[in-house]
Formats: C-alpha cells, structure tokens, sequence
C-alpha cells in the first residue's frame, strides 16, 4: 500500500455510521417536521453503504491480519470485526433502503434513521470490543435504541406494548449481565478481555467466578434471542415495525454472537476453565444445553404458528439455535471451523433473514395481511417478489442451491468434525421440521388460490430493491461461498488459532 | 491421431440416432416433409452406418485397434472410481457392427414393403423406434465398459417394448411389450446389482485395459491377476468369500442380464409373446439387436468367465438345456413366426452352449450365421405374412412355393442353415460348438450332459424347420388367400436376395471340420480373425485362460479326425432324419396334424410346459401377497411413525406456545428460573458447591 492510514481509523465503519446518525440528528433540529423522507433515507443508506464499503476494502486489504489494538487495548480490529462489520452495515443498508418506503406516512423519520445507524454503531463497537465494560456499553448503545425502534409507530398498540415488554426485559437481562461483569471483575482484577484470561487461570474462587461467567453468557443469550431469554423476541419482532423486525432479527442476534465469541473464548479459554486439569467453569456444557434447547424450542414453536410474521420469529430463534453449536461445539479439536461455519453461517443468516422480513413488510406496505391464509395467492399479484421470497424461505430451511445450504453444511460439517455429531443430528432433525414451516408460506404463496382480492396498487422501488438485493446475494452466495469461507476462517483464527 | 475410420466410430451410432430424431421430430411437427414416414433418413442413416462398418473393419483387418474414452464423473475423494464413456474397436466389435448395421439396414428397407405398402399408420414412430434402437445397440456394441454397455442395454430393452407395443390399439401388443420389457427387467436387476459388485471389487469396468504404468487395468485381466496370485492388483470382496468365490457370484449376477435378454431358460417365456410386434421389428430384435446384445455380452467379457469354471459349466448347461426344451415347443406351434421364436431360442441356447464349453470362436461364429439366417427366416415369413394378407396361420398356407419363388429359395437356403444342413452357414457354426462341447465334455461330465441336449436338439430343429417349410410352400393351398396371394415387390425381395446368400455361404469364414480333416492350412478365417487384436481380448488368450483356470482340456475319440468326423456326422445324420421325418408327414398334397399322435405331450407342448403359468403364479401367489405385507408394513408402521412424529411435533409446538402468555412477568419469572437452574446445573458439574 502506497500511504498507511493512521490506525483510528480501523474503526472507520463503527464512525462513518455514528456520524451519520449525528448527521440526521443535525436535519432533524434543523427541520423537525421534514417530509423529506428520500433526504434522511438516501444519508442513512449512504453512510450505512459507505460502512459496507470500508469494511469491505478493509477486508480484502487484510488490515484486520494483525489485530490492530486501540485505546489502551480496550478495542481491537482484527477480521472478525471486520466480517461482522460487513454483515450489520449490510443488513443497515438493506433495512434503510427498504424503509423509505415502509415508513412514508409515519412521523418522526429522522428520529427513526438516527436510531438505527446508533444501533448499529453500537453493533459494530459490540464487535470490537475487547473489554468487558465496552462490551456493556456497545451492548446498551444497540439496545437502547432499538427499544424505541420497537415502539416507533406510536399509535399502533402492539408496537408500543413489545417495546415496552423488549425493554423490561432487556432490562433484567442487562442487569444479569452487568452483576456478571462486577463478579467476574472481581475475581480477576481487570476487566481488559485477555487479562481477565489470565487472571481466570490462577484463582481459587471458581463458584464466584462459575457465577459470573453464566451471567455474563445469559447476557449474550439474551442479545442472541437464545432460550431462556428469548421471550421478548416473538413479540418485539411481532410488534415492531416489519424493517426492525428484520434489523433486530439479523444484524442485532448477529451482533450478539459476535461479542460472545469474543468474549467467551479470549476471556474464558476452554482448555482453562473446560477441558483444562482445573476445568470447573463448563459453559461450552451450558452453551450445548441452550442450543439444543433453543433450536428445538424455536422451531417447534414455529411450526405450529398462524401468522408469518410470528412464524419467522420464532425461525430466528432456532436460528440462534444453530449458530450457538459453533460455540457448543468448542473443546472438539476443531475450533476454528466450527467457529467460521457459525460466522458464515450469521452472514448469510444476515441477507435471508432481512429479505424474508422485508417481504413481510411489503406485505404489511400492501396491507395483505398476516396469517399463512392472507398469503394464499400472492403469487398472482406480486410474482418476482414472491420468487425472492421462495429463495429466503429455501434458503433458511437449508436447501440448495442458495446459500443457507452451504453455511448450514458447514455448521453441521463442523459440528461433525470436532466430534459433537448429536448436535449436527438435532440440528438436522430441526432443518427438517423447519422445511415444513417454511414450506407453508410458499405453498400459499404459489399454490393456493387467493381467498380475496389483494389491493395492491403500487411497487414500492424501495422495498424492492432491497429485496432483490438480499435475494440475488442469497443466491450468489452459493457460488461465493468460497471467499465467504475464507474470511470466516481467517475470522476464526484470530480467535482461537 | 487414430486413423479416420476409427476416429468416425461414433458416427456409427450417432447417424440412427440422428434418423431417431428426424423421424420423431419432423414426424411430429411437420409429418408431411419427411419422405416414406421416416424411412428414407432411416435407410441413409443405416446405411452410411454398414459403410463406416465396413471401413472400420478393414481397418481392423490391418492389424489395428482402437480404445478411446472420455471420462464423464470423475471420483473425488479417496477409494472411488470415475465412470467412463468410451469406445472399443477390436475385431469382435468390428465384426458386430457390420452384422448389426447389415440387418438394420435390411430390415429398414423391409420396412418399406410391410409398413409403408401395407399402408399403416404411425410409420414416423416406427422408424424413429428403429432408429433409436439400432443406434443403442450399435453403441452398445463398441462400448468399452460395462457400465456403458449396461446403459445401451437398458436403452435396447426400452425400445424393443416401444416396438413389440407399436400396434398399441390392439390388445395383445401392449400386453408383450409389458411382458418382454418386465422380464428382461427381472434380469437386468441382477445385472445391475453385478455392475454394481464390479465396481466396489475392482474399481473399473473397463473391457480392456491401457497401454503402460499407472493405466486403467481391465476388470477381467484384474481379477486373473488375482486368481493367478501375481501382481500387486488388489480387490475388495463382500460376504466373506475368497476372489474366486466371490467372482463367480459376480459372474453369475452379469448372466442374469445376459439370460432375460438372451431369452435362455428360465427367463424365455416374454420372446415368443413379443411375435406381436411387427415382423421387421421381430427380425432385428432377434437376429442381430436384442437377444444378440446377451450373448455379444458374455463373449465381450469372456476373459472373465474363462476364469470361472462352474460358472461357464452352469452356462453350458443353461444354453444346452434351453437348445433342446424351446425346439421341443417348436414342433407343434401353427404360427409361421411361433416356430421361428421357439427356434431363436432354441439357437440362442446353443451360443450360451458354446461359450459355457470354451468354444469362444464357435459362439461368435453362430452369433454371425445364425444373425444372417434368422433375420432372412422373419423378412421371409414376413414376406409370407404380407402375401397372405397377415393370416399367419400355417395351416391356412401351403403351395406357395410356385406363387413366389424368391421368398421360396431364399427361406429354403435360411431353412438349410438352420436345420445346420452342410454346406449352409448353420451347419458350419453349429457343428463346431457341437464339437467344441463334445471334446472339452469328454473330461467333464456336466458339459458332456449340456451336449447331448444340444446333440437331440438337433433332431428337432430339423424336423420344425421342415415341418415349417413343408407346410408353407409345398402341398395344395388351404385357403383362399393361399390360394391368391399379395405380391410383394423389390423392397422384400432385395433384402431376402442379400440374406439367402449370405445364409448359403457364409460358414466359408471357417470351416474347421475342412481344415482339421484335410489339413488344410489357414482356412479358419474367423479363428485368425478374432485372435488378432489387443493381446487381452484374443482368443487363444482365452483359451489360455480356460486352460489354465477353468482347467478344460480337450479330449477325443480315437484319433483327432475321427473325433471331427464322428461328431459332425452325427449331428448331420440327426438333422437330416428330423427333416426327413418332417418332409414325409408333412410335404404332402394334403397334410394332417400329427400332434394327436403325441398324447399327453402334446398338451404339455402346446402350453409350453405350463413355463407362463407358473411364473404367473409366482407372481400372483407369490410377489403380489408379499408386496401386500411390505406395503401394509409402509403404510401402517412407516407411515405410521412418520405421522406419529410429526402429530407429537406439533403438539408439542402448540404445547410451547402456550409458554408464550403474553405476560410480561410470567416471562421475567420463567427466564429467572430457567437461568438458576442453569446455573445450579452447570454449578453442580463443576464441582462449585
């Protein structure tokens, strides 16, 4: 490279969207009432493009090959914060675009974009965090925000009750996670993630630290939507506004992983606290116990729902069912492939989820309606987009020729190789039963007759494109599932090479 | 660069295939473009096929082969294997693809005179059916694996039942077609399953092997390294059997194709049905397509079976048994084309003789005389069928020998070969399996059975030869018809002219009875023929291998001459008497039926020893119950469980929903709880209390 640029900026996707939100928090004091929604929605898309940008070209320049630490080691860049980076600025730009549509009649608009380029902002810090006090921090600075995403659309009463039941129990969960934090920095004296490593190796208050390493780990379950604290997912998602619905169930879960993989194998390293001679603290157990249960539980749930909304919600549990075997399936021997099949997995999970969740919200945009049997026929009406969703709900189930396949496949195949097959089993198991739900919703789409007339009178171009967008990279992910790979592993490796 | 010809050996196969799609396609969008119903592209096609034929085979006749081959999936991964498409040309080969294209071309000129002059409908289909099944034979007759030779095969099968069934508005054709397409099936299974052995044992299915180290091994040289000890060559066997054992199951599950195809016993009954079929059609499938493809099968890898003794012994004994049961059916039959099915039977049974006794060269010399003889038998009862208006009863026939005289001598020259009267082809290829089991017999008591069936069986095929001519053309006519019969023109006259010759003469490309009687040197053409080429697929190569693994060794009876000459005028003396016989009771102005005189037997005969009924029964006494039980199995147990699953899935679904109230506190209660008991879990693993 013929100039090097000064190492804060390695954080350059976590800035460009925290100065984009500053920047819409400027309009809207400007101009409070602006209808000027194509303004706020072409600057939330820009800067959010610019972020998929710089983590992009980041990536394939390999800045994050030598982890670059920042102040005072507290944050670190290094690929996986890079990789995850791509994923949320790319989930952004797809639900922004996709919201200059959705929220044409609504106020508060620029209220609406500044929150979600600070959540996101908290995501991509939630990614670098490499202390457990900016972990807390980039934690609330996502959540906060997205509690007031929940509940935006105030006169709508679901939209306000799943704020509030996300935000009481986020909450708790943030409580847990906090007193977590305070034991763990009790027993170790520090709360920079690879001091506290080495604190964890040579102290004698296991119980006390046992404690506040399942704190902290309910914390993640928490961000995750994992069981048991998932129940604020199928409400909020339910609740919420189709675009959130799509930014909380892809970019915010992914964020949760993100930090858990961090924090649990550089803080807490397995051959320490699990498999190690004093090995006490087994939460590679407790992360088994949550997957299984989670991907069983989410996908049980979701196969008996009537509406597609609630339906996809609870598949997004069982989402985080399968990407939590990466973490269970730690102390097999083959750490690094399972841990870039779970981050593969997240981002592909990243453009189906939201293109699936964007259908729903071109469904709700054309008032259509919400249960399996409101869908029925929409073929008829809306067939390219009916196509797009067919791909997603293909492509989630785990079917090839899409991209899900192939990011499941090595979940599974990784699961398999360090030697955890029951889980990859279940997991199997649970992609079946999740064919049939998914099943459901194409059936109606394309093979049912319609029960009424649709009223469809435009196409919405913003909708669309970010459709399109999420389908054909569902689809080209397949023939890149390579390069994908390839940064996941590199991911990986800087975590547990 | 392989010479020209050698280079253009798929365009044998590709040209009717390319007459396939004309016929079908132009049939169908545009039938009034394409000339005759499909016949002309059909005849171009056939013909350019016999010309390439005969240049690769004088290509051959140089001293050159040919084995090429594409691979079309490639093994990944350890202990796998690629498939292969390729293309064998060694003189075997060569000298099938003329025969075949000969015959196709042949019966598509027939076809002109008993399809398109008789004025039947559908004539696109039919020729786009002859297409498509010459060209799957010609490609399975220079396939270079088994795998490929097993898709062309099942490629054959596929078309003989479009074309027995090409008469679908009838009733019986559809019903033949069924029954020839199952039976053949019923074989091919263990084909399959024996393909399938090939591959995990060997890891190739090559006929043939390559030039030089790290080359594909042929399966047949593999396996006698092996037997022989030598070598490094390694293979995997199943069931816990040692190679040779193992082999010889193997062996045995490839015969299963070659008798469903072959129509050896017990898997004959679907050949005589398929007489529904239009007549040209029941002339390739028998002479040179169809049944051909089972025998062509076993002497394309006869390298294999050399090394099986009782494998070859069961063959022989297969073969001997049916020669003699399907001509004892063929005696009393009333259809022209019944006998004429009963007699390919009968003469595919002595090629299987022949190849189960060592006789290599006999076989494929009888594959060739009888592919000639045969096809020119059905062009000729077609031409009979045509004349009497498509009654082919034959004891509505007689006198037609004078009404028309080239169908007469051309199937009388046809009828000589097959009642193996010298000098006719017959006499030449038949009497030298006869010999070959007679001498390798004399030290093996098994083979020594098998030939002596084919010795009786001798006696009848002259007597249902005679019988059959007598009763066609000689005697006063019985019926109107005969009496007044259809002309027939150029296109049934030509192909019959072609055949008559070539049944008269063709046995001059080895008449070893000549040469080992008067010593004459180098007259067994054939012999030299087939034992030039790849040293691996020469035929004292595999007499080598009978030697030395299947441990045959040729006896005599007195001095060698005396063994030639005894055995010769023995099967001579007995054609002659059984078509003596047939000439007195039946060349008479007014002929009798004579089966009464048989009594019990006669009945037994003309149920064709009750074969159908019971595998009827074995099919409905039998399969139908116990497909009953597998399918009350699958849907009670099977689809019962798989119904209980996925109630108990919803169920619980619905069960976990109601977790869901909607209650915010119930939420932060059920999560605080489930936490502490996850803590005290992991707490009580890890030893924190």
């Amino acid at each position: 490279m013929a100039f090097q640029l000064p190492t804060w900026m390695a954080l350059g996707p976590t800035l460009v969207l925290g100065l984009t939100a500053l920047l819409l928090l400027v309009f809207d004091s400007i101009e409070p009432d602006t209808t000027n929604r194509g303004l706020l929605a072409g600057t939330a898309a820009l800067g959010s493009l610019a972020a998929v940008g710089l983590s992009a070209w980041y990536l394939v320049a390999g800045t994050g090959e030598e982890p670059i630490s920042l102040y005072q080691n507290t944050v670190v860049v290094d690929t996986m914060t890079l990789f995850f980076g791509l994923v949320f600025a790319s989930v952004t730009a797809l639900v922004v675009v996709a919201s200059y549509d959705y929220m044409r009649d609504h106020s508060y608009q620029a209220e609406y974009y500044a929150l979600v380029m600070l959540a996101a902002t908290g995501m991509t810090l939630m990614a670098a965090a490499n202390s457990l006090a900016v972990v807390f921090v980039s934690l609330e600075l996502s959540s906060l925000p997205s509690f007031a995403l929940v509940a935006i659309l105030k006169k709508n009463r679901g939209s306000v009750e799943a704020g509030l039941k996300y935000f009481l129990i986020g909450a708790l969960s943030s409580a847990i996670f906090v007193y977590g934090v305070s034991l763990v920095y009790g027993v170790t004296g520090s709360l920079l993630l690879p001091e506290v490593a080495s604190g964890v190796a040579d102290t004698n208050l296991t119980g006390v630290l046992g404690i506040g390493v399942m704190m902290i780990l309910g914390g993640f379950a928490y961000k995750t939507a994992s069981v048991p604290f998932h129940f604020w997912a199928p409400e909020a998602y339910e609740g919420a506004p189709a675009p959130v619905a799509a930014f909380l169930s892809s970019a915010s879960k992914a964020a949760g992983f993100a930090v858990a993989f961090r924090v649990l194998t550089v803080a807490f390293p397995v051959e320490e606290l699990v498999t190690g001679a004093a090995g006490s603290v087994d939460w590679v157990l407790a992360a088994q116990i949550l997957a299984v249960v989670t991907m069983t539980l989410g996908n049980f749930a979701a196969a008996t729902q009537d509406e597609v909304k609630r339906m996809l919600a609870y598949s997004s549990i069982g989402h985080a069912g399968y990407v939590l075997i990466a973490l269970a399936s730690l102390s097999g021997g083959s750490d690094q492939f399972v841990l870039a099949g779970g981050m593969a997995h997240l981002l592909v999970y990243g453009f189906m989820n939201t293109g699936a969740f964007l259908f729903i919200a071109l469904a709700e945009y054309w008032s259509v309606g919400r249960t399996f049997e409101d869908y029925n026929g929409l073929a008829t009406k809306a067939p390219f987009a009916s196509v797009a969703m067919t791909v997603f709900l293909f492509s989630l189930a785990g079917l090839p020729p899409f991209g899900g396949f192939m990011s499941k496949y090595f979940l599974f195949a990784g699961a398999v190789r360090a030697g955890f097959w029951w889980l990859a089993a279940i997991g199997a198991i649970n992609s079946a039963l999740s064919l049939y739900y998914y099943s459901r919703v194409v059936k109606a789409i394309w093979i049912e007759d319609p029960s009424g007339d649709f009223d469809i009178e435009s196409k919405p171009v913003g909708l669309y494109t970010a459709i399109v967008a999420a389908a054909v990279v569902t689809v080209l992910l397949l023939p890149g599932f390579g390069s994908v790979w390839q940064f996941a592993t590199d991911a990986a490796a800087a975590l547990v090479a | 660069m392989a010479p020209l010809p050698f280079e253009l050996t798929p365009a044998i196969a590709a040209l009717p295939f390319v007459s396939f799609l004309i016929a079908l396609f132009v049939g169908a969008f545009a039938p009034r473009l394409l000339p005759k119903g499909g016949a002309v592209p059909g005849i171009l096609a056939t013909g350019g096929s016999l010309l390439l034929s005969l240049w690769v085979m004088l290509t051959v006749s140089g001293g050159e082969t040919y084995h090429e081959y594409v691979t079309w999936v490639a093994g990944a991964g350890e202990a796998t294997f690629d498939l292969h498409l390729g293309v064998l040309v060694d003189p075997l080969s060569a000298m099938m693809l003329v025969i075949v294209s000969l015959v196709a071309f042949l019966v598509h000129i027939f076809s002109l005179g008993y399809m398109n002059d008789e004025g039947e409908t559908g004539l696109p289909r039919y020729y786009a059916g002859l297409g498509l099944f010459t060209a799957s034979m010609l490609s399975f007759v220079f396939a270079d694996n088994l795998l490929m030779a097993f898709m062309f095969f099942e490629l054959v099968g596929l078309c003989s039942w479009l074309l027995i069934g090409f008469w679908f508005r009838d009733d019986a054709p559809p019903s033949a077609a069924k029954k020839a397409f199952l039976v053949t099936r019923f074989g091919d299974y263990f084909f399959l399953v024996g393909l399938v052995g090939v591959f995990a044992t060997f890891g190739t299915s090559m006929f043939v092997g390559g030039e030089g180290e790290g080359a594909i091994q042929s399966f047949p040289h593999i396996a006698e390294q092996v037997l022989a000890g030598e070598g490094a060559a390694e293979v995997t066997t199943y069931l816990g059997l040692d190679p040779q054992a193992w082999f010889a199951v193997l062996g045995l599950l490839i015969l299963g194709g070659v008798v469903g195809k072959s129509a050896q016993f017990p898997l004959h009954t679907w050949l005589p049905d398929a007489m529904e079929g239009p007549t040209p059609v029941s002339a390739l499938i028998h002479a040179a397509t169809m049944v051909a493809a089972g025998v062509y099968l076993v002497a394309r890898i006869y390298g294999f079976y050399a090394l099986l003794p009782q494998v070859l012994a069961l063959i022989a004994f297969v073969g001997g048994f049916t020669a003699l049961f399907a001509a004892t059916m063929g005696v009393v039959k009333r259809e022209i084309k019944q006998v004429l099915a009963y007699s390919t039977i009968s003469q595919y049974g002595y090629m299987m003789l022949g190849l189960g006794a060592g006789g290599y060269v006999a076989a494929t010399f009888h594959l060739m005389t009888h592919a000639f003889f045969k096809a020119l038998l059905f062009l000729g009862a077609g031409s009979v069928i045509i004349a009497m208006h498509h009654n082919e009863d034959m004891w509505d026939m007689g006198g037609l020998k004078d009404r028309m005289p080239v169908t007469y001598y051309t199937f009388l020259s046809g009828s000589l070969a097959l009642a193996g009267i010298v000098p006719f082809a017959g006499f030449w290829s038949k009497d030298e399996i006869l010999y070959e089991a007679l001498v390798h017999g004399l030290n093996t008591p098994l083979l020594l059975a098998a030939y002596v069936m084919g010795l009786l069986a001798v006696f009848f095929t002259g007597f249902y030869t005679f019988r059959m001519v007598a009763l066609t053309f000689h005697g006063e006519p019985r019926s109107d018809t005969a009496r007044n019969p259809h002309d027939v023109r150029w296109n049934v006259k030509g192909p019959l002219a072609v055949l008559g010759i070539l049944a008269a003469v063709a046995g001059v490309v080895n008449m070893l009875p000549v040469q080992k009687v008067l010593g004459v040197k180098n007259i067994d053409f054939l012999h030299q023929w087939l034992d030039s080429g790849p040293e691996a697929l020469s035929a004292h190569h595999y007499g080598e291998l009978l030697h030395d693994f299947a441990h045959y060794s040729a006896g005599t009876i007195g001095s060698g001459v005396t063994t030639v000459l005894l055995g010769a005028g023995l099967s001579l003396a007995l054609a002659l008497a059984g078509a003596g016989l047939a000439w007195k009771l039946y060349a008479v102005p007014d002929p009798e039926e004579h089966t009464d005189k048989l009594g019990g037997a006669k009945t037994v005969l003309f149920n064709n020893y009750y074969q159908d009924e019971y595998q009827v029964w074995l099919a409905e006494g039998l399969t139908l119950p116990l497909a009953r039980a597998a399918d009350k199995f699958d849907q009670g147990v099977i689809d019962g469980v798989v119904n209980g699953v996925s109630s108990v899935s919803l169920f619980g679904g619905s069960r976990i929903r109601r977790v869901q109230t909607g209650v915010v506190s119930n939420y932060a209660f059920l999560l605080t709880a489930s936490f502490v008991v996850l803590l005290v879990v992991i707490g009580l693993v890890g030893g924190w209390f």
